[in-house]
């Protein structure tokens, strides 16, 4: 049983829209879960974030095309083949299904934070007991 | 069934509600203005007498993908279907950064170049963007909603206009240019400091004062507020607080009439949500208090420059990604509540809005929705048909008073855009998506097919609009062209005169026009505004 967790968030596009972003971030560090913020970052960049070993779970906001996201996901994966991802963001059906097929789950817009936090949770093997809120 | 606690009923922003609403609602400061009739100060029933008889909304939708001439053709669509004005979107890596195709941001993420906008690295790309359209005679948005991309996409859209032979000083349209979106909603990786953003709104006020007396300057969006999280009285607070931020300017520099900065800053736009009276009545209290804020801030007393003009569009975070032709009714609610509240332009956003951009038919849909609105209904015989009535007066009333109250909040902290400096603007709205998100969470708040009624037997399949896929490559050929073919010593004189402009206190738009007749690029540009103005130090919320 672990007992801690250390999820990597970084968005692909610099279409800045962080709306969903910031709030699965909240709620992931509310649940308990150490956050490690990577912001915009190119393909390269989240590369090379995801494959340091402390991270457990790489999240990835798409606001952009679903190939970048892809092309990262790819590249995290040679290095770290069992690396477990979750994306959030417009990810169109297509796109939503294509990513699926390749193990990564997809979290639309409408995905109840709840859902979210208890994929973090199977995808970490580390079941959090909740912070209590900050006043 | 057990008795639970008694439901609270309360406005999107908060307001509490009763069962219901009597004259003795309507607070005593505001009873006389009931009354007054429209056209007539301070306008809460609207800024015309004979509104929508006088003059339809303008069908007014956001549009843009690809390369310039995917945009222009979805626009040529868009306007052969009934669209009233256009808007040109330009691609959001390329234009919002100021970075040309070949910057490493873009490279490392080239797939995405293209997918919401349409990649415009030079007057020669928004030609294309342009090819056929009547822009001497319908109202467009160039582009430019970004602040520091402004100058650019209103200098290239302008001496369009100029090569066509239109006077400019019959020019509709308008470019936005709102410290809303990219310093609170969608903050991008770089961008110039607000007070250089300011300096340069200025200049456009400035600029189309003198040259473009039918162009609105500027326009500020609440609506990237409010879909940030902003509610509909923090939406109005802020948006004043920007306005002030304008004409203070404006006033300290003495170079025009503050009359003509207060027209200029009066057309502006506001979202519009799923909460039909308060939204309605949002809109009522924004006239009133642009009324009221011109006569007591700077003593104007010229009628017609207090009338706001409103533009709106519907709330595309209240579109579902969940059963998308559910959006269809959610579109026509939102529009109705602003036609309610007496708009004078409006976007409905596309019922594919949360799974990619519009498709054709998503945008045709959008027009449609208002089409029918606008014919159907007999809506458009009656202004402020709301007027009168218990409950809109009072909530008018109570969104003024809140709004002011946020205001003065803004004021205290040294204005609007020192509360984007230090995040406390994002911090109201992150708070407020945080509530409205936990209240989704415990089924307090339902949203039709996203936590209830999830059933759909929907036949239609929607799996998002895919675009093209050649921006990048067509960009990327084009910019190499503009390089091997424009005369580089014009380019090169433009690009020190902006420099030199930059660095001093001269209007930026003359040479501006300069550079961009010259064919500089975004780039180039943005080089410039680099190296002059640095970056925005952004507040920590941003992940």
């Amino acid at each position: 049983m672990k007992n801690s967790a250390t999820i990597l968030m970084a968005k692909t596009g610099l279409d800045g829209h962080w709306r969903g972003a910031t709030l699965v971030c909240r709620a992931l560090t509310d649940a308990g879960f150490d956050v490690v913020l990577k912001g915009m970052a190119t393909t390269d960049e989240i590369v090379k974030a995801a494959t340091d070993n402390k991270i457990d779970l790489l999240g990835i906001s798409i606001g952009g095309h679903i190939d970048v996201a892809e092309r990262a996901i790819i590249e995290a994966r040679k290095i770290r083949p069992d690396l477990p991802v979750f994306v959030g963001g417009v990810v169109p059906p297509w796109a939503k299904r294509k990513l699926e097929a390749m193990g990564v789950e997809v979290y639309p817009p409408g995905s109840q934070l709840k859902d979210i936090t208890d994929s973090a949770s199977r995808l970490t093997g580390f079941t959090p007991s909740p912070k209590l809120p900050t006043p | 069934m057990t008795d639970g606690p008694a439901r609270i009923y309360k406005t999107q922003s908060g307001i509490p509600l009763k069962a219901s609403y009597s004259a003795k609602d309507i607070p005593d400061w505001y009873k006389a203005d009931v009354d007054i009739s429209p056209g007539q100060l301070p306008y809460q029933r609207g800024a015309f007498s004979e509104g929508y008889r006088s003059k339809a909304w303008r069908i007014f939708q956001l549009s843009g993908f690809g390369k310039p001439e995917d945009e222009n053709e979805r626009i040529k669509f868009l306007l052969a279907q009934g669209e009233t004005g256009f808007l040109m979107e330009h691609d959001r890596n390329t234009a919002d950064h100021m970075y040309n195709v070949d910057h490493p941001e873009v490279l490392a993420r080239k797939e995405d170049v293209g997918l919401t906008g349409a990649v415009m690295q030079s007057v020669r790309d928004m030609d294309i963007c342009l090819k056929d359209l009547p822009i001497e005679t319908t109202f467009g948005h160039a582009g430019g909603a970004v602040v520091q991309h402004a100058p650019f996409a209103l200098a290239g859209y302008w001496t369009i206009a100029k090569r066509r032979g239109i006077d400019l000083s019959k020019l509709p349209g308008t470019g936005q240019s709102d410290f809303f979106l990219t310093y609170l909603g969608c903050v991008t990786k770089q961008q110039i400091p607000t007070a250089a953003g300011l300096r340069f709104n200025a200049d456009i006020i400035e600029f189309c004062d003198q040259h473009l007396p039918r162009w609105v300057p500027v326009s500020i969006a609440g609506y990237n507020g409010a879909d940030t999280g902003l509610n509909a009285y923090q939406e109005l607070g802020s948006l004043f607080a920007n306005a002030v931020e304008y004409l203070d300017e404006i006033k300290r520099r003495g170079t025009i009439p503050i009359e003509s900065a207060a027209k200029a800053c009066g057309g502006v736009s506001f979202r519009l949500s799923m909460d039909i009276f308060e939204e309605a009545s949002k809109i009522r209290a924004a006239r009133r208090m642009w009324s009221d804020l011109l006569e007591r801030r700077y003593g104007i007393t010229n009628t017609k420059v207090r009338q706001l003009r409103v533009h709106c569009v519907t709330s595309g975070s209240n579109m579902t990604y969940q059963q998308p032709m559910n959006n269809i009714v959610r579109g026509t609610v939102m529009a109705l509540a602003g036609i309610l509240g007496g708009i004078q332009s409006l976007g409905v956003s596309g019922y594919d809005e949360a799974l990619s951009i519009p498709s054709e038919h998503a945008h045709q849909m959008s027009l449609r929705i208002q089409q029918v609105l606008q014919h159907e209904t007999n809506i458009v015989a009656v202004t402020d048909p709301l007027g009168g009535s218990y409950y809109v007066e009072s909530l008018t009333a109570d969104l003024i008073e809140r709004s002011w109250a946020f205001f003065d909040q803004i004021e205290a902290q040294g204005g609007f855009l020192e509360t984007l400096n230090t995040g406390w603007l994002h911090a109201q709205a992150h708070e407020n998506q945080l509530d409205d998100f936990a209240l989704q969470g415990t089924g307090e708040k339902i949203i039709v097919g996203v936590n209830d009624f999830r059933e759909d037997i929907s036949p239609f399949e929607i799996d998002g609009f895919r675009g093209v896929n050649d921006a990048f490559d067509v960009a990327t050929e084009r910019l190499a062209d503009l390089r091997r073919t424009r005369a580089e010593r014009p380019a090169a004189d433009a690009l020190k005169a902006l420099e030199r402009a930059c660095k001093g206190t001269d209007n930026i738009m003359p040479v501006m026009m300069e550079a961009l007749a010259a064919d500089v690029t975004v780039g180039e540009i943005g080089d410039i505004w680099r190296n002059v103005y640095g970056d925005w130090a952004t507040p920590e919320i941003t992940i």
